[in-house]
């Protein structure tokens, strides 16, 4: 059973911080959601991609004549059929769009999209990818970045020498002085692996062209703006003549904001034949063509003193960027600046190198980089502590952010509720009394960022906008471009404008996922929505409430010293609650005052001078009890506690899934989620050989949460649901040195890693 | 050394001014930037971009990025 727990519980709200039910739950669970993979239009074809079966090679020559004899075959896409654009979400960066989605001479990783097919059923499509001959000239491969470095390496793009793709430096302080300051230094490497994204629903899309030139998308994505923008780059077409529509999305894990074959391909074939095209990939298409959490190599070297005072720390990071960017560029700055928190370094550098390899692209995930910074951050920290002899909460404790803090040159932190985290963590452990002889626990900190401040998109519209708009009934319409992958950003935004406008949820219709219809928004990614769309929904609600005040107070006739206020649908005097009205008589009177004019409020929301990250960052600490048999290196998740502040909840039942979610995703790094390749192959994409941690294994997921109040945030809400990807592998590590005394360097920890580790220690102790 | 407030180090490249005008800060801007011109610029100083990249990512310390900004330095036009 989960415990759930609130410290510093505030209950000045109506709506807000309370358990509400996803909004959209009963349509999910009676299966009247319409997901892409639902959607059936009239004449529609389907489709299916041929990919590569080579990890590099030129693509000399593709012949489909075969496949267009096959009955039910209506047509076949390659790279020829496109404008050739090289694409990606860097769009103020053009050499970091590197991306044809059919390439036209090269194919760079195994699965890479050649041609895509049509036909009036999917098998009839599946069976013509057979009848289409494609001429390589195999090139060598390279598969790992230290290899890619080389003088001698193949190069996979060219111009980018040594297959170097991007670098990232961060530095403040003067480091070498702060590490002369230091008594203790300690250097290790880490790997970190991938991770598949696995949402429930595979990348899908359906697209319809029209001759009068325009597209219509159905499109599984994270952010329908961006597809929008993305698809009109790459069909030559304007933004303006695409729709693209995602009411209901099943996950995106950071996986579903750039393009993808399912999308391109539709949109490239629907054009050619003027019929909707649907696609939607089979689970093993999702592994080996869509992208992954990035993998990486980390050099951590950390000094101390003696007394636990952190002085200086650096850090080098080659990550494997597989074929193209994607988002990896900006996983590759965030797990440097990750990698700082959530402490206070005199001196810090980081140098981060991003690396081309003939496997699949890299990217963003839940996380953004911060899990693989956290896993060989929180452990050399665990080890440190260890070396000195010291408490490692309260190392931690006295070397951690604090409110009014300046990381260096990057962010300043307005709220900051760790300090109540480790309160609560060593609470937790001391609980637990001794523990069994089998059993340790391991705990791991971290914080995250509220949102991107990065325009790397380069968008001209504000990062966040929302409408709302009052019925002559008292309903309310509220119009966001946020977007709702299963996380529950409709419900958020439903209570914030409920709360703002003094409405009840029920009141609130949410439109979100079509961008025909609502403003344009950068989507669901690092974490944004609750903050940025929150606060541009807060401020639309709050237009519309001051211009049905107005008429309040008109007809009132009370003294102007006096405050109306609107709360559960009842329109008021401050100072005496019991005289006023209703919510939808005061409607109807302004709708007459305003000549039948509906009340619109508009709001939007764009960060400024907020550093270089994000507006604002929540905080974390996590325990886990640890389970290994010594006999299989199994590995078994007991129990867990996290200490939480994410400043203001705004629903606590959302807050509850996004914090348990996080972590079973986070689990399933720490030790399960292998991503083996073999010559630039992956040899496990399917969900038997590819293990994530089931029901059955989720050990309880307790959650203390610490109200803390962010003042750039709605309400004071920030952050929650992503960060908690972050702490967890590194908690394990740190439970199982603790049991053994191994120092796991190497995620995910598999159960043959373990054993290798007690036999060499074995071997050690008896030499 | 130049001043970095009163005369600060400038990109030879973009004339662009680097955080606090140093020549450390330019050499980070100008590996950070790392296009064709100042890739060319850089081993026009008898360096090469790339192994002082490879370097400065394989070994713990500064030395790439210094040896940098001693070139950006010595290639300062003499006031």
């Amino acid at each position: 059973m989960n415990k759930y727990t609130v410290i510093n519980p505030h209950s000045k709200f109506t709506v807000l911080n309370t358990h509400v039910h996803n909004i959209d739950g009963v349509a999910k669970v009676t299966g009247r959601a319409e997901y892409t993979f639902d959607i059936k239009l009239p004449g529609m074809l389907y489709g299916k991609i041929l990919r590569s079966p080579h990890p590099h090679a030129k693509i000399l020559n593709i012949d489909y004549s075969r496949a267009m004899e096959l009955p039910g075959v209506y047509g076949v896409v390659t790279g020829k059929d496109t404008l050739g654009v090289k694409q990606g979400i860097w769009r103020r960066y053009k050499d970091l769009c590197d991306e044809q989605i059919l390439p036209v001479d090269k194919v760079r990783y195994i699965g890479e999209p050649v041609a895509a097919v049509a036909a009036i059923t999917e098998e009839i499509a599946e069976k013509a990818l057979d009848y289409i001959d494609v001429e390589y000239e195999v090139l060598q491969g390279v598969y790992e970045p230290l290899d890619a470095i080389k003088k001698d390496a193949p190069e996979i793009h060219e111009g980018f020498e040594r297959n170097i793709n991007v670098t990232r430096h961060i530095e403040w302080g003067e480091v070498e002085e702060a590490f002369d300051e230091a008594e203790y230094v300690r250097e290790d490497w880490f790997k970190c692996g991938g991770q598949a994204h696995m949402c429930m629903e595979t990348r899908a899309a359906v697209s319809s062209y029209t001759p009068e030139k325009k597209m219509t998308i159905y499109s599984s994505n994270q952010s329908a703006y961006y597809m929008q923008a993305l698809m009109a780059g790459v069909l030559g077409m304007r933004e303006g003549d695409i729709r693209i529509l995602a009411q209901y999305v099943g996950g995106g894990f950071g996986g579903k904001f750039e393009l993808d074959g399912a999308i391109f391909c539709s949109a490239i074939l629907s054009m050619k034949l003027f019929r909707p095209v649907k696609i939607i990939y089979t689970r093993e298409e999702d592994f080996i063509a869509t992208k992954r959490r990035t993998p990486m190599f980390y050099y951590v070297r950390t000094g101390v003193k003696k007394d636990g005072t952190f002085c200086a720390r650096e850090a080098k990071v080659f990550t494997n960027g597989g074929a193209y960017t994607g988002m990896g560029a900006t996983a590759l700055y965030l797990t440097g600046f990750f990698h700082s928190f959530p402490y206070r370094w005199k001196g810090y550098r980081y140098d981060g190198y991003r690396v081309y390899t003939n496997t699949l692209p890299s990217t963003s995930m839940r996380g953004f980089g911060a899990p693989q910074a956290m896993w060989c951050s929180e452990q050399q920290i665990e080890w440190i502590a260890a070396d000195l002899g010291l408490d490692p909460i309260e190392m931690r404790r006295k070397n951690s952010h604090h409110e009014g803090y300046e990381v260096p040159g990057q962010a300043t932190i307005a709220s900051c509720g760790i300090d109540q985290c480790y309160d609560e963590i060593k609470s937790w452990i001391a609980s637990k009394g001794e523990l069994p002889a089998n059993r340790s626990i391991g705990l791991s900190a971290c914080g995250f960022m509220s949102g991107g401040i990065f325009n790397w998109f380069d968008t001209p519209y504000s990062f966040s906008s929302a409408v709302v708009t009052i019925n002559q009934d008292g309903t309310v319409e509220l119009h966001v471009g946020a977007q709702e992958i299963g996380q529950g950003s409709n419900t958020t935004m439903a209570i914030i404008c409920a709360e703002a406008l003094g409405v009840k949820v029920g009141d609130i219709k949410v439109h979100s996922g079509d961008t025909d219809h609502c403003p344009a928004d950068l989507g669901a990614w690092g974490s944004r929505q609750t903050l940025m769309t929150g606060n541009a929904v807060k401020m639309a609600a709050e237009s519309a409430k001051k211009q049905l005040l107005e008429f309040a107070y008109a007809q009132s006739g009370l003294n102007i010293v006096y405050d109306l206020d609107i709360k559960d649908g009842w329109v008021h005097a401050i100072a005496r609650p019991e005289r006023g009205e209703e919510f939808v008589q005061l409607v109807r009177k302004a709708l007459r005052g305003k000549d039948g004019q509906r009340i619109i409020g508009r709001g939007y929301y764009t960060p400024h001078r907020k550093g270089m990250i994000s507006p604002a960052y929540s905080y974390m600490l996590q325990g886990v009890e640890v389970e290994v048999d010594e006999e299989t290196g199994k590995i078994t998740l007991v129990d867990s506690m996290t200490a939480h502040d994410c400043g203001q909840p705004i629903n606590h039942l959302g807050l509850i899934g996004q914090l348990e979610g996080a972590f079973s995703m986070a689990a399933g790094y720490g030790y399960l989620e292998y991503m083996p390749y073999e010559d630039g192959k992956l040899m496990n994409p399917n969900l038997v050989d590819y293990k994530m941690i089931r029901a059955t294994e989720m050990p309880p997921a307790n959650i203390a949460e610490i109200d803390t109040y962010e003042p750039e945030g709605p309400y004071g809400a920030k952050e929650a649901g992503e960060g908690l990807t972050n702490p967890t592998a590194a908690a394990i590590g740190n439970a199982l040195f603790h049991r053994f005394g191994i120092q796991m360097k190497e995620c995910p920890v598999r159960p043959e890693m373990i054993l290798n580790a007690l036999k060499e220690k074995k071997e050690a102790q008896e030499k | 050394m130049s001043d970095p407030i009163n005369d600060p180090v400038i990109c030879p490249v973009c004339g662009k001014k680097a955080k606090t005008g140093s020549a450390i800060d330019c050499a980070r801007h100008m590996f950070g930037t790392g296009d064709k011109p100042h890739r060319e610029w850089v081993n026009a100083q008898g360096l090469s971009f790339i192994d002082l990249m490879i370097e400065q990512a394989t070994t713990p310390g500064n030395a790439s990025y210094q040896i940098l900004a001693d070139a950006i330095e010595k290639a300062r036009p003499k006031k």
